[in-house]
């Protein structure tokens, strides 16, 4: 063994560590987090080969959907700041910079961040070491540039850049400058608004809140478009939000959109021009500034957990008699009448209190109703093809509903070792879990039904229902099934309800790939169906193809079911690791 | 008279209406093995976490080494070293790129570091897993890990948050051995555990937290002796005798937190037996 003879003092009047030391030893924790990352240890054998067949396809499916959101915003700057100026049209290059600087927010917002689902790295643990705060506000700054929305953002300046360059030449030089500045206005924005949400987000009543508002936006987005674009009646009123639009179109330049505009378009008006580019200097540091107010509370070390409530008293329970342990009794059927035994019964109230108490989970089961009856109140999607509105409506629901059956033990953590340790059967535990989960299901699809049964104009046929009515049971059996199976396979731990960047995935990326594969696939086989039943002018088609599917399906589940305490007993090492762990 | 090592005034921590920490005053002279006792949610990680600026403190004033922390907090970060209850470790690293980075983080060149790295694994007795990632490490090979990183850089004064929870009887003697040769070269150790025979023959000196409030601080031959200090307010109230016979740490612990701040038993005993435990 080794003797630590090294002294341990550390003289009075120490040198000062140099800024790079510092900053390049951050750099390359991040690199080896990267690289680590990418050569953890893997499955072996069987898995590790279907594991990788499954990879390389989610990689074949999202990369290229990546590529076109990357790709399409990129060339539409370069393409719009490019006619702005060479078509005439200079005041629209403040609409399309605000365009950006609002697709740049709403994607960071919405977390699609590679920073920050990057597990075992948060920045704000970097307080704890000897970082003056000059340094750790620098280092804040840099990490996280290689996020999805600061990737896309940036290049689609550059393209608006080159689009005006492009066009004019004289500008080139200018816009390159200004948007460079507009650039990094745009990642303090978001710096800005990231660090406040991080703090507003650590409540979970604050989450909630902020949960509903997001709803509301994507909801009333959906009647924006419909006001924008009015399909109801032929010579209906012009949108009032095209003349809102109009009208505010003056009041862009006092953004720093509009700043950005001017300080390129005055370009033969230096003062302006100048005054322009002072104004966009000072909005950026205007940001960084409320940013690094931010950053200086959680530097002195700042709190950003829930507030911990007064004690409440104690108040000593009635005595009761308890009875003696009745452990054996647990795993039986009820013997009193009851539909489902102790164990399902107490899994389920379980379920339902956690579900109870999480206002995120209760808005995202809401959500997609909504999304129903504004559709449902449209008439151009109500009436698609004499009555495929209502299977469309259902199969959109089930998108949602069904991802959660792929990872049912993922939100209790460590908690699932007391379904191990404790004298049950897991098979209940399965069942109780899928018991809620279908209880969900049925609930939302009911109500959709219901919706869109009112509120549709044209009545949907019976056939139509009933064939739906057996897609439905086929596609949410198999789904239950396969999810199961893979709840078991590949369990990983979440936290339901918190925010999207405070959290991973709740499914890992082959089971998000499976979901996609057999959601799609169950989906696609409406189409040949439906061309069928029209073109041999059947309408009972469906019902006599999907009739027998669901009947396997339900086959499938249930034979599933026999195997779960087989299949989760062989895996509990799986769940240990993956749940078990800190 | 020295400057202590580590010197707080009036120190609180409320948490909206719940005062974690209220109005303790400590004194821990350089040189201590200093035990912070207290039942669970006492306030001792809370303590912990503002006396190394992880927290800032609702009101009063930290001193650590003379130097006034929320003012000085990077120089005196350079001189303390923390073991957090949490561990707060980079799980993607392997156990020597992260000594390696804790190393340069705190100033070390980097032939320092890289020398430091490796006499810290082999002591640690984490050489052999220089490929593991710390996420797939045991609970207690990280606690050692977190010691080795909390020492690399040779500090003055060491926070250690129940340092020996999970860590073998093989490895925790080892740490032992360390930590008494660190307080024999003058450094100071602040340590809290649960485990009051590890407290009693490592510490010289004890304080006790409950409900938030400093109730007992003295030397250990103090409280054996039965009598220590009572600080609130900062006002040093004088000397309390529990009585002549000499008490062991865990009597004079129950004694103590088994009391309400007037003296009277609390009234946290309860009051039936669980008779249908079998």
């Amino acid at each position: 063994m080794v003797e630590l003879t090294r002294p341990q003092s550390v003289p009075g009047s120490m040198p000062p560590i140099p800024a790079s030391a510092q900053l390049l030893a951050v750099a390359w924790l991040r690199w080896r987090i990267f690289v680590n990352g990418m050569f953890r240890k893997r499955p072996k054998g069987k898995r590790q080969i279907v594991g990788l067949v499954f990879a390389t396809l989610l990689r074949l499916i999202v990369w290229p959907m990546l590529a076109l959101v990357v790709v399409g915003p990129v060339a539409a700057s370069g393409f719009f700041a490019w006619m702005a100026i060479s078509q005439g049209h200079p005041q629209s290059l403040a609409s399309l910079l605000l365009g950006i600087a609002l697709l740049w927010q709403f994607v960071s917002i919405n977390g699609l961040s590679i920073a920050a689902t990057i597990p075992s790295f948060d920045p704000a643990s970097l307080v704890r070491f000897p970082l003056r705060f000059g340094r750790y506000f620098v280092l804040r700054s840099l990490l996280g540039l290689m996020t999805p929305s600061t990737i896309v953002g940036c290049l689609a300046v550059l393209a608006a850049a080159a689009g005006i360059g492009v066009a004019n030449a004289s500008l080139a030089l200018p816009a390159l400058v200004v948007m460079a500045v507009y650039a990094l206005m745009n990642i303090y924005l978001t710096r800005m608004i990231g660090a406040w949400m991080e703090r507003w987000l650590a409540n979970r009543r604050f989450r909630e809140i902020f949960s509903m508002l997001m709803a509301l936006f994507a909801v009333s987005i959906q009647f924006i478009n419909l006001q924008r674009t009015p399909m109801r009646a032929p010579g209906a009123r012009s949108s009032w939000l095209l003349a809102v639009l109009h009208s505010s179109g003056s009041y862009l330049y006092w953004l720093p959109s509009g700043f950005a505009a001017q300080a390129i378009l005055l370009v033969k008006h230096p003062l302006a021009a100048v005054a322009q580019f002072a104004a966009l200097l000072a909005s950026t540091v205007l940001f960084a500034a409320v940013f690094a107010v931010r950053l200086h509370k959680q530097f002195l070390g700042e709190h950003l957990g829930e507030g911990v409530s007064g004690r409440e008293k104690v108040q000593s329970a009635p005595r009761v008699n308890a009875p003696a342990p009745q452990s054996a009794a647990l795993s039986r059927p009820a013997a009193s009448g009851a539909i489902v035994s102790p164990t399902v019964a107490a899994c389920l109230r379980k379920e339902w209190f956690i579900l109870r108490g999480n206002g995120t989970q209760l808005i995202g089961l809401l959500t997609p109703l909504l999304f129903v009856v504004i559709f449902s109140m449209n008439r151009t999607f109500s009436s698609i093809a004499s009555g495929y509105f209502l299977p469309g409506a259902i199969a959109y629901l089930l998108i949602a509903a069904l991802s959660s059956l792929y990872n049912i033990f993922g939100a209790d953590g460590r908690g699932v070792q007391v379904y191990l340790l404790a004298p049950i059967r897991m098979l209940d535990v399965v069942l109780a879990k899928n018991l809620m989960s279908l209880a969900l299901i049925v609930t939302q699809v009911g109500l959709a039904w219901t919706i869109i049964c009112v509120l549709a104009r044209t009545p949907v046929p019976v056939s139509m229902q009933i064939s739906t009515a057996l897609w439905t049971v086929f596609v949410v059996a198999m789904n239950l099934a396969i999810g199961t199976m893979r709840s078991i396979q590949a369990p990983r731990h979440f936290v339901p309800g918190q925010g999207r960047q405070l959290r991973a995935s709740p499914t890992n990326r082959t089971s998000a790939l499976l979901v996609l594969a057999v959601l799609f696939g169950c989906m696609l086989l409406q189409i040949p169906v439906a061309i069928a039943s029209g073109y041999f002018r059947m309408p009972w088609l469906a019902a006599w193809v999907f009739g027998p599917l669901a009947v396997a399906a339900i086959f499938a589940y249930a034979l599933m079911l026999r195997n779960a305490e087989r299949l989760i007993l062989a895996n509990r090492d799986v769940f240990a690791e993956e749940l078990c762990k800190a | 008279m020295t400057t202590p090592a580590i010197d707080t005034t009036a120190l609180t921590r409320r948490f909206g209406d719940f005062t974690a920490v209220d109005n303790v005053n400590l004194r821990v002279d350089a040189g201590q093995f200093f035990g912070f006792l207290g039942p669970n949610g006492a306030g001792k990680s809370t303590t912990i976490k503002m006396l190394t600026g992880l927290l800032a403190p609702t009101s009063g004033s930290i001193r650590i080494l003379g130097e006034d922390l929320q003012a000085n907090s990077a120089d005196i970060k350079r001189q303390i070293g923390v073991v957090p209850e949490g561990m707060a470790l980079f799980g993607r690293l392997t156990a020597e790129e992260y000594l390696r980075f804790v190393g340069r983080m705190y100033g070390l060149d980097r032939a320092t570091t890289l020398n430091r790295t490796r006499d810290l694994l082999e002591f640690m007795q984490l050489a052999g897993e220089q490929k593991k990632l710390i996420a797939d490490f045991s609970h207690g090979m990280q606690k050692k890990l977190a010691l080795a990183a909390a020492v690399i850089h040779g500090p003055k004064v060491l926070f250690l948050d129940e340092p020996f929870e999970g860590v073998d009887a093989v490895a925790a003697g080892t740490l032992k051995a360390m930590l008494l040769r660190m307080i024999a070269r003058g450094a100071t150790i602040f340590l809290t555990s649960h485990v009051l025979e590890i407290v009693e023959r490592l510490c010289t000196h004890i304080a006790i937290i409950h409900r938030g409030q400093l109730v007992a601080q003295g030397s250990l031959d103090e409280l054996r002796a039965g009598t220590w200090r009572i600080g609130q307010a900062g006002i040093q109230e004088g000397v309390v005798s529990l009585g002549e016979e000499k008490r062991s740490l865990e009597q004079i612990f129950l004694e103590i937190v088994g009391t309400d701040r007037d003296g009277n038993p609390a009234a946290t005993a309860p009051e039936q037996e669980l008779s249908w435990l079998s």
